[in-house]
């Protein structure tokens, strides 16, 4: 494998942890709660487009659309009916709360569809070939709509009045409240947007691989970490962490430790020394450790709290 | 298998579950820490008793101890990153650290002891059972319930004097988030957070080592987050911070996942389905007990000074 393809599936893993992770960062800005069911709802996105796609024959597109706004709206029901009636409770109990919510999603999804993995009807994919990389059109729309998804995120919160009310609200919910923001609406816009952003994420995960019930709870470690690496709460640290953490997976599988260790040929021992494939999801954990050890509020955190 | 022996199995599962179900209640129930990995205790002890007794050839005792201060050692250095932060980052820290336990044993597959153990993907065989060959086959069951009794017996004990000492009242203020009263009064926050942790690694260890020697295999796929999450609707059913609510919970739990297993021989259903189903009725239970009953079935005492 080449640097320049091990570049491009960083970035690509990038994009597809990005949209996740930002949903994530942004519920727990607002709820202060992390909420364990994040990836479950990526994963009811992905199986919701899986049915309109395989099922209905929709085309791919439309049905990405569709089933990230239904998704979206499914959060809002959950909130209504879960998550709502928890708001003052500590952070620890509605943490409890979202890891029952995420059983049941997960559970649900397996007994209607089955444990197996299944693919979207998309054509195969012809990749673009170069002597130093290839990449699918796939590939490249992920990375398309993972950098969208980022600027449209960023207009929302500076140039909207939605977007003022939401930092409003995470920064001091009784001052929000207090000058005339409706925080419980402002709570249901972020639902709506993280939810549909991170079955998005899913239903794209879902196209390059497969989708599985257990897809949502295979990426909630490195999308915690991602959140938190960039600094819980903080959406742009969130882009950052999943950028950190694309690389961070791809090329901790592609260096040479035995060239590292001994120098690059200068120590007069050579071996060669890989992180063997089947630990891959590990890189991100000890990550996670190295950073909650280092720089715990991440690497944009804010001062406060602890 | 019997009705009679099936009723046997369900009082060793029992056990062993609620040794587990302390061991977290000891962590979250009484110290609010929320540990999402407890499985991962469960996984060490097992493995580390198959490799003490298997392996190694020393007798269950050895395995026993051995399996309780590997994975208690390994509570306390998971511990140690997330110390002095909130209590979310626990969550998330512990569940990693159990699916690198499990990854570890399912990607190592280093022979020892001359070919007895061979770990790795397909799991390991002919763990032995202790003192088997004193009892006939019938009798074994009920000698090995004896054994689990004394352990939970043992746990329940050791638990209930740490959580009525003045250790536990720590615990207590810590889990208020009353760290600044804690420090305030002098006691060092992340030191008892770090011996929680330890005291819950050894009970889940025990619980693993209980597990192994009754199942005589054990392979990584049996150690999945699933079983985590089983424990916690123990606790959070059974009611938190409070040790026989802990118990109780796990009989329930118990019963209620074990007795469903037959309904597919009534209702045309598929094994796989069913599992899902009861799998969907734990979480929405957890839910439940949340909203509604915030303190379980059985409440906690909390005694005024």
């Amino acid at each position: 494998m080449t640097l320049i393809q091990v570049i491009i599936n960083s970035i690509i893993r990038a994009s597809e942890l990005s949209l996740l992770a930002l949903g994530l960062t942004i519920v727990y800005d607002i709820l202060k709660f992390a909420n364990f069911a994040h990836t479950e709802l990526a994963m009811i996105g992905a199986y919701l487009a899986f049915l309109l796609n395989v099922g209905l024959g929709i085309s791919i597109v439309p049905a990405a659309i569709i089933a990230s706004i239904a998704t979206g709206f499914l959060s809002i029901l959950i909130d209504r009916a879960v998550f709502r009636r928890m708001r003052g409770s500590i952070g620890i109990v509605v943490m409890v709360t979202s890891m029952g919510v995420g059983i049941a999603l997960r559970n649900t999804v397996r007994a209607i569809w089955g444990p197996d993995a299944r693919n979207y009807a998309v054509p195969l994919q012809k990749p673009l070939i170069t002597p130093w990389f290839r990449i699918t059109q796939l590939q490249i729309w992920i990375i398309i709509v993972g950098v969208l998804a980022m600027v449209a995120f960023y207009i929302l919160l500076h140039y909207t009045t939605l977007g003022k009310a939401m930092r409003a609200s995470s920064d001091d919910p009784d001052l929000a409240q207090a000058s005339g923001i409706a925080t419980e609406k402002i709570i249901t816009y972020v639902w709506f947007i993280a939810i549909s952003f991170a079955s998005l994420g899913g239903i794209l995960i879902g196209m390059e691989t497969y989708v599985q019930p257990y897809m949502g709870f295979a990426i909630i470690i490195p999308v915690f970490c991602a959140a938190i690496m960039g600094g819980i709460g903080n959406p742009y640290g969130a882009m950052l962490g999943a950028l950190v953490l694309g690389f961070a997976e791809n090329f901790g599988l592609y260096i040479n430790f035995g060239k590292v260790l001994n120098l690059g040929g200068l120590l007069p021992f050579s071996k060669d020394l890989f992180i063997p494939t089947g630990y891959k999801p590990a890189i991100s954990f000890v990550i996670l450790i190295v950073v909650l050890l280092v720089r715990p509020r991440g690497i944009l955190g804010k001062k406060k709290e602890g | 298998m019997g009705f009679f022996n099936f009723l046997i199995y369900l009082a060793i599962m029992m056990g062993i579950y609620g040794i587990l179900s302390l061991s977290l209640n000891l962590q979250y129930g009484f110290t609010g820490l929320a540990n999402f990995g407890q499985v991962g205790f469960f996984c060490l002890g097992a493995y580390i008793t198959t490799i003490i007794t298997l392996a190694f050839g020393m007798p269950f005792i050895l395995g026993l101890f051995g399996s309780m201060a590997i994975a208690g050692l390994f509570g306390y250095i998971i511990a140690i990153p997330t110390a002095d932060l909130r209590e979310d980052y626990w969550a998330i820290v512990t569940l990693a650290s159990a699916e690198i336990v499990r990854m570890f044993f399912l990607n190592e597959d280093w022979v020892v002891g001359g070919g007895v153990y061979r770990g790795g993907a397909f799991g390991v065989g002919g763990i032995p059972q202790p003192f088997k060959s004193h009892f006939s086959a019938q009798a074994y069951p009920f000698f090995y319930f004896a054994i689990v009794l004394v352990c939970l017996l043992a746990a329940y004990l050791i638990i209930n004097k740490l959580t009525r000492s003045p250790f536990g009242r720590v615990l207590k203020s810590i889990r208020e988030g009353e760290d600044r009263l804690a420090q305030a009064m002098g006691k060092d926050v992340k030191g008892f957070r770090l011996k929680t942790m330890a005291v819950g690694g050894m009970f889940g260890g025990l619980a693993g080592c209980l597990w192994a020697h009754y199942y005589g295999f054990i392979s990584p796929n049996q150690f999945l987050p699933l079983e985590t999450f089983i424990v916690w609707a123990m606790v959070i059913v059974g009611g938190k911070g409070n040790n026989r609510g802990s118990v109780f919970g796990a009989v329930i739990i118990i019963i209620f996942y074990h007795s469903t297993r037959y309904l597919k021989d009534y209702i045309p259903i598929e094994e796989v389905t069913l599992a899902s189903l009861r799998m969907v009725a734990i979480g929405i239970l957890i839910v439940i007990v949340m909203l509604f009953m915030k303190e379980g079935i059985i409440k906690e005492k909390k005694p005024i000074y």
